[in-house]
């Protein structure tokens, strides 16, 4: 009796320390990968599920400003040019090799698989690009202004209210912004027919999320979005992630590899990896 | 056709939506350099199976009457994509019979990318079951 009555004030001490897991702490068991619900890959690079499906469940719309929707709609009538010359297999031009998808694409939209370690003083979440988010659940603001700059992740602190993680995250800048959305396209989706989505929000944007676990094999993560700059009230939108069935591990992309379709006289090829060393073809 | 329609559609929206997201992505990425309206069933034997970021290979030995093997390079997603629907590093060998359906490339290279297939032992990981049928 003595001995159970000891365990509970000694986990939660190891935990403040950091010496223990986060269940001994109190914190959930969210182990394991995650990828989200809607944008789960088939072995064809497509989507596991149909269009309608997908569209539905990638909830989408932004309230924008007039004018940041003037911009939207100039971005897509560009892209469906660009589109239109890919589809000729031709190259649209203008691109360059990088991988980054960055916040809060990596939570709303990716087709990467992620990992969410919470521990007493940080939660990351580690995606399969190989991007991290750094939450600090220690208790601390935000970077002061004058050590603070924008990046594709963005500046996060967070709390625990019960089993919820909630993130407060600021200092986004997207790694896709373009010359056309002169700040950041967070998001795009669409079909055949151009219909896309897409969402372009200012450096100054405040992103606040709610994780939690819904079931054994489902996260949620209900974000709100303010950003006075671009949206004319906050937006609000959720992302449920399940858990991988196949794999057990890490399995990482990495989009900087060998170039796979090289572009040739205009257009493009295929460029097969090599055979492996010691093989026998 | 009701699946060709749909495998179409989600490999448009995957096409823009990493256009989209990423211009930075398409060269790796996008499918449209293969010809989405047209699906080709290629027999043959797995040369090899090129398990690599950012995509995997099948290299196929299509026999022709009269004339040598032609080898095709068939196009596959990423090595996580594939992982999280059940495919492996091993899950195709080199003298693999398979019969696999792709969208050819547009240039008139023997290359594709790939749908479906079909092993001794039945359907590849993810293709439909016969029962489902493609019309192929």
């Amino acid at each position: 009796m003595i001995l159970r009555g000891l365990a509970t004030p000694t986990a939660i001490l190891l935990g403040c320390l950091g010496t223990v897991g986060p269940m001994q702490a109190g914190l959930p068991d969210w182990s394991g990968q995650w990828e989200n619900v809607g944008a789960t890959p088939d072995a064809t690079g497509g989507f596991n599920q149909s269009l309608d499906q997908v569209l539905r469940t990638l909830q989408w719309g932004p309230p924008n400003k007039p004018e940041v929707q003037e911009r939207v709609d100039r971005i897509v009538a560009m892209e469906r040019k660009r589109l239109e010359a890919v589809a000729r297999g031709e190259d649209p031009g203008g691109a360059v090799r990088a991988c980054t998808f960055g916040y809060p694409a990596l939570m709303l939209d990716s087709p990467l698989m992620f990992e969410v370690l919470p521990t007493p003083k940080e939660t990351t979440l580690i995606f399969s690009s190989r991007e991290i988010r750094h939450v600090y659940t220690d208790g601390r603001q935000h970077t002061p202004k004058d050590e603070l700059w924008a990046t594709p992740w963005g500046d996060s602190i967070g709390h625990w209210e019960g089993q919820t993680l909630v993130i407060d995250t600021i200092a986004v800048k997207s790694p896709f912004a373009s010359s056309e959305s002169g700040g950041v396209a967070v998001l795009a989706f669409g079909d055949v027919e151009g219909e896309q989505t897409i969402a372009i929000l200012s450096s100054q944007a405040h992103f606040i999320e709610r994780i939690r676990m819904l079931d054994k094999n489902h996260l949620e993560d209900r974000m709100t979005v303010i950003d006075a700059t671009s949206l004319t009230a906050p937006w609000r939108i959720s992302r449920t992630y399940e858990r991988v069935a196949h794999v057990h591990r890490m399995v990482y992309e990495d989009c900087e590899g060998e170039e796979r379709n090289p572009i040739v006289d205009g257009h493009f090829t295929l460029a097969p990896p090599p055979s492996p060393a010691g093989s026998r073809e | 056709m009701k699946e060709q329609m749909t495998r179409l559609l989600n490999c448009a929206v995957i096409a823009i939506a990493v256009m989209l997201t990423a211009s930075s992505l398409l060269a790796h990425h996008s499918f449209a350099m293969f010809d989405q309206s047209k699906s080709v069933e290629l027999r043959g034997t797995v040369k090899s199976f090129r398990w690599s970021n950012p995509h995997v290979f099948i290299q196929l030995l299509v026999r022709n009457e009269g004339s040598d093997d032609e080898e095709w390079s068939i196009e596959m997603t990423s090595p996580e994509h594939l992982a999280r629907v059940g495919w492996k590093p091993g899950t195709l060998k080199p003298g693999d019979k398979v019969t696999l359906i792709i969208h050819p490339m547009r240039a008139g290279v023997k290359g594709g990318q790939y749908l479906s297939g079909t092993g001794t032992d039945g359907p590849l990981i993810g293709s439909p079951q016969p029962s489902q049928g493609e019309g192929k």
